[in-house]
């Protein structure tokens, strides 16, 4: 069931919200361990307002970060396993007519929390997708001509598995622009693994985890992130990265303006996450493949194997002002 | 809940500045102060220092409002007011003082800067001088050092802030100025300085005992300046009657009350050719108004000549005057003397100065008229072993008989005082008065300085054929004094104390400048007032002066100004205050020797560059995390500043 908060009354004050956030951070760093950079990345996404693609293989914590990213921050959290008879409904919810009442009653679906577990997106039909993903656009939902409004701050992780090929419908280019960000966890390293093994149960941690925000901090976190300095030469250099992915004969389709924004977007959030006076050259380039890498489409004869690579190529050629 | 009192050190870069701006605003208030608040100036400064370095406790309130009641208490006994000038600058000094032990935060020492402000500012109120310019400055450019210490950011050096300060004051200069000639001058001020009546009062006091004018032989003070319109007397002629001491108890001379008598026209009469001048009177807080001797008319407001013929305003000249004054140097006063009066000015007691008194009988009945008595006395002096001298032996209770029989040494006073008392005692009416005699001209100003160390004192004595008529027995002594004027000898007698030579004419030359500055100073700055205000703004094209224009034409001006200095610091700016940091970096990446790669950025260049050059890490560390700071952070000189010294820092290394 939803946990209420036990932190609503926290102090929503700049260092009060900076300080929640750090201790964010390092909850979420104890649980997942050795991932500092992507759970970094994870809260850029979040307080960036953006939703998050994580694609991996099974077991590699993608379940994991979204439960200990909804515990921590104090939000409502709900999973939705997606199969490939998963319909719309299941996803919105259903108007039930009451016989004792005499009229039609909505009972709300799992998309109605402030953090939604879209588990193997990729293995439901692109009907029950799209009734997710427009949800995602426009924080609100349509069932029988009404419109509601989805819970704030609404945010979806959305998992994938790359290695299913059959029986699955990969997310079209135009609704993964809809993620701000997409991220691979990848292998722990070797010493975390063994502390991974030896140590407490995962699970039963995150049971033990308070929340150490809230919805109302999350929302002015948000605020602070997106007022973060960013300087003229770091505009030129994001200009100049949009027009690399443009020009790039290894790329057939580059970033779009709504890209550019995005990238604005995260490496301001990077920058605040990451206690920078404004935004740096790291945050960019910390955030750029994330951004980028689902949002671009590799030429056919390119020699790079991965988007991650080809991204890596991008900044690699681009001077920073 | 109390406040907390213990200190952290954290003021100590600034603290230092704040005390030296408040000691240096003290220094011109310290001649005027008691002792005991410049000490408790000083002990709280002192004290207040050792706190913030030992991290102790700032003293507790309780102490605290028992030393601020006793000080207030202590003004109080030492003023008996509170109001004045004093008294106002002793609260304002000791408060400054109190304020320290109660200094915990920034804020306090933006009061305690205030009060240094207040402090500077209230010097003014007693006197201004040629040198209140340049103290002024520097006092106010220390005082805005100290506050801009006070804000200063980490690593921000004390020159920065002290340039920031000089640029600051230099802006507001032409305001300044502007305020200065245009704020309209009312020829009745709105406001007065409430005067001290506790003050020292300078030059010549309306009595006269022994020793009085030989230590203002020593002062080389200006008493006053003056410009002569035509020809200038010869320094024979140059007595400055001032006050008539009519008063004798055997050993003071004294006057009486000035106010008394017919106007000056019916007193005096002027023979041949007039001298007309101007006097530029320094303030002695005294009545006395000093002219060539025998002022006939003269243009100080409410200032009228006693029975005496002595100048007198009815307020005391609380601050710097200036008059015009015409004076017969050849004149005869033809007032008839009263029985009355003529006991007066023979009035002597008769149980003092026994030996002088005889002596004076037995000269007059040798002689065959007052005049022949008069020549015969002066002979006496000049012929007889009596000397000049600036440093007398001290005189007893009979100072008189003493001088004349013992001692034989002494300056004008001394035989001023004795001459009076030969003349009386022999039935001939006499009294002193008490002026300056010579004067020397300033080449380089054109006017003459009659100095402290001039002050001098002579005798008239009634003829019933002439009325008054001046006698200068010290003349008869020292003709060198009175034809030459007192400053060679006197210049003797410095030169001997210092040890320099009797020539310096150097140095002689060198305080003439400075008189001149200071005459053209007085007369230009300080001396500008409603009617040298309307006459500049005519001159300056103003056909109707009043103050309305003026205020317009100020407010016009002001924000002319305004404008100008917003069109230049707009002009000035340079957003690329961010290039000025790619330049820094760019000079730090050379010289690590290392090229960075395309899309390198600093914090990864860093990396590689601690690894592979021969720089300290902890300096590479430095000057990346301040340039990321510096170019890529919110627009903030500071952080360009420390990004500045970092790469400052490294080229030392």
């Amino acid at each position: 069931m939803q946990r209420q908060s036990t932190l609503e009354t926290l102090p929503v004050g700049k260092d009060g919200a900076r300080e929640a956030l750090d201790r964010v951070r390092t909850t979420l760093d104890t649980i997942i361990l050795g991932k500092n950079a992507r759970i970094a990345l994870a809260l850029a996404c979040m307080l960036a307002r953006g939703h998050l693609l994580i694609e991996d293989l099974p077991g590699l914590g993608k379940t994991m970060l979204a439960q200990a990213l909804a515990r921590v921050m104090g939000l409502s959290f709900r999973r939705i396993q997606f199969t490939s008879d998963l319909l719309p409904a299941d996803i919105v919810g259903v108007s039930v007519f009451r016989q004792e009442k005499g009229e039609f009653e909505f009972q709300p679906g799992p998309v109605f929390a402030q953090l939604i577990l879209a588990d193997e997106v990729n293995r439901a039909t692109p009907k029950a997708q799209s009734a997710l993903l427009e949800a995602m656009e426009e924080y609100q939902v349509s069932v029988d001509g009404n419109t509601r409004l989805l819970p704030e701050p609404f945010f979806v992780v959305a998992t994938q598995n790359p290695a299913d090929q059959i029986g699955t419908f990969p997310l079209p280019e135009s609704q993964l622009d809809r993620f701000l960000m997409r991220l691979e966890l990848g292998y722990p390293n070797e010493e975390n693994e063994r502390e991974l093994l030896t140590g407490e149960d995962r699970r039963v941690m995150l049971d033990d985890v308070d929340a150490v925000a809230s919805p109302e901090l999350l929302l002015s976190l948000q605020k602070t992130a997106a007022s973060i300095h960013m300087s003229e030469p770091l505009i030129d250099y994001v200009q100049a990265l949009v027009r690399q992915t443009r020009e790039s004969p290894d790329i057939d389709i580059g970033l779009s303006p709504r890209g550019a924004l995005a990238l604005v977007a995260a490496a301001k959030a990077h920058a605040f996450v990451e206690h920078h006076a404004g935004v740096y050259p790291d945050d960019i380039q910390a955030v750029f493949a994330s951004i980028a890498g689902h949002r671009l489409k590799p030429a056919s004869n390119t020699t790079y194997r991965s988007a991650a690579e080809l991204c890596q190529h991008v900044l690699d050629s681009v001077a920073i002002p | 809940m109390p406040k907390a009192r213990g200190t952290d050190g954290s003021l100590l870069t600034s603290l230092p500045w704040t005390l030296a701006a408040l000691v240096f605003s003290l220094v011109p208030h310290v001649q005027f102060l008691p002792l005991w608040i410049t000490a408790a100036f000083v002990i709280c400064g002192a004290w207040r220092y050792l706190i913030e370095r030992r991290r102790r406790a700032l003293p507790s309130p309780y102490l605290r409002v028992l030393l601020a009641l006793g000080c207030f208490l202590g003004v109080f006994a030492t003023y008996a007011t509170i109001s004045g000038v004093g008294p106002g600058s002793a609260l304002l000094a000791i408060m400054a003082a109190l304020k320290l032990l109660e200094t915990r935060k920034r804020r306090d020492q933006f009061v305690l800067l205030f009060i240094a402000i207040f402090l500077v500012m209230s010097t003014l109120l007693r006197e201004q001088y040629l040198w209140s310019l340049p103290y002024l400055v520097v006092a106010v450019l220390l005082i805005m050092t100290a506050w801009l210490r006070v804000s200063a950011a980490a690593g921000e050096t004390a020159g920065h802030s002290f340039r920031t300060g000089g640029r600051l004051i230099l802006y507001a200069a032409p305001l300044a100025i502007a305020m200065w000639i245009f704020f309209p001058r009312l020829a009745n001020p709105f406001w007065a300085v409430p005067m001290d009546t506790g003050t020292a009062k300078s030059g010549i006091s309306d009595s006269m005992s022994p020793g009085d004018i030989s230590s203002l032989s020593m002062s080389n003070a200006v008493a006053f300046r003056v410009n002569f319109a035509g020809r200038i007397p010869e320094p024979r002629d140059r007595y400055w009657r001032g006050l008539v001491l009519t008063l004798f108890n055997g050993r003071t001379w004294s006057g009486n009350d000035p106010f008394e008598g017919p106007r000056v026209h019916e007193q005096v009469f002027g023979n041949g050719e007039s001298v007309s001048y101007q006097i530029t009177l320094e303030p002695t807080r005294q009545q006395w108004v000093f002219a060539l001797d025998m002022p006939w008319s003269w243009t100080l407001p409410r200032t009228f000549m006693g029975p005496q013929q002595q100048l007198a305003r009815s307020r005391p000249i609380d601050r710097r005057v200036s008059y015009e004054v015409t004076s017969y140097l050849d004149y005869r006063t033809d007032v008839a003397l009263t029985d009355y009066a003529r006991s007066w000015y023979e009035r002597i007691p008769p149980e003092s100065n026994k030996r002088t008194q005889a002596l004076a009988k037995q000269m007059r009945a040798a002689a065959s008229s007052d005049a022949a008595y008069i020549e015969a006395v002066l002979r006496m002096f000049h012929e007889q072993e009596y000397f000049y001298t600036l440093q007398p032996p001290p005189l007893g209770s009979s100072p008189v008989d003493r001088f004349m029989f013992d001692t034989r040494r002494g300056f004008c006073e001394h035989y001023a005082s004795a001459f009076a008392v030969m003349m009386r005692a022999a039935g001939i009416p006499a009294r002193i008065v008490l002026g300056y005699q010579g004067g020397e001209m300033n080449p380089m100003g054109g006017h003459m300085i009659v100095r402290q160390s001039d002050a001098h004192a002579w005798n008239e004595v009634w003829l019933d054929s002439v009325g008054w008529y001046r006698v200068d027995p010290t003349s008869a002594v020292a003709p060198g004094r009175i034809e030459s004027g007192v400053s060679e000898s006197m210049f003797d007698g410095v030169a001997s104390t210092w040890g320099f030579s009797a020539t310096s004419a150097l140095l002689h030359r060198l305080s003439l400048t400075w008189d001149a500055m200071n005459a053209k100073w007085n007369e230009w700055v300080l001396g500008y007032g409603p009617e040298n205000q309307s006459r500049f703004m005519k001159w300056l094209g103003m056909d109707n002066p009043d103050w309305r224009n003026m205020l317009l034409t100020l407010t016009a001006i002001i924000v002319g100004l305004i404008l100008l200095i917003s069109v230049i610091l707009t002009l000035r700016y340079r957003p690329p205050a961010k290039d000025r940091a790619a330049i820094l970096y760019a000079r730090f990446v050379k010289r690590t020797g290392m090229e960075p790669l395309t899309g390198e950025t600093p914090a990864i260049f860093a990396a590689r560059a601690e690894a592979e050059s021969q720089l300290p890490a902890e300096m590479i560390r430095a000057v990346t995390s301040t340039y990321l700071d510096a170019r890529y952070g919110p627009c903030d000189l500071a952080s360009l500043h420390r990004l500045e010294l970092a790469v400052a820092a490294m080229h030392r290394q």
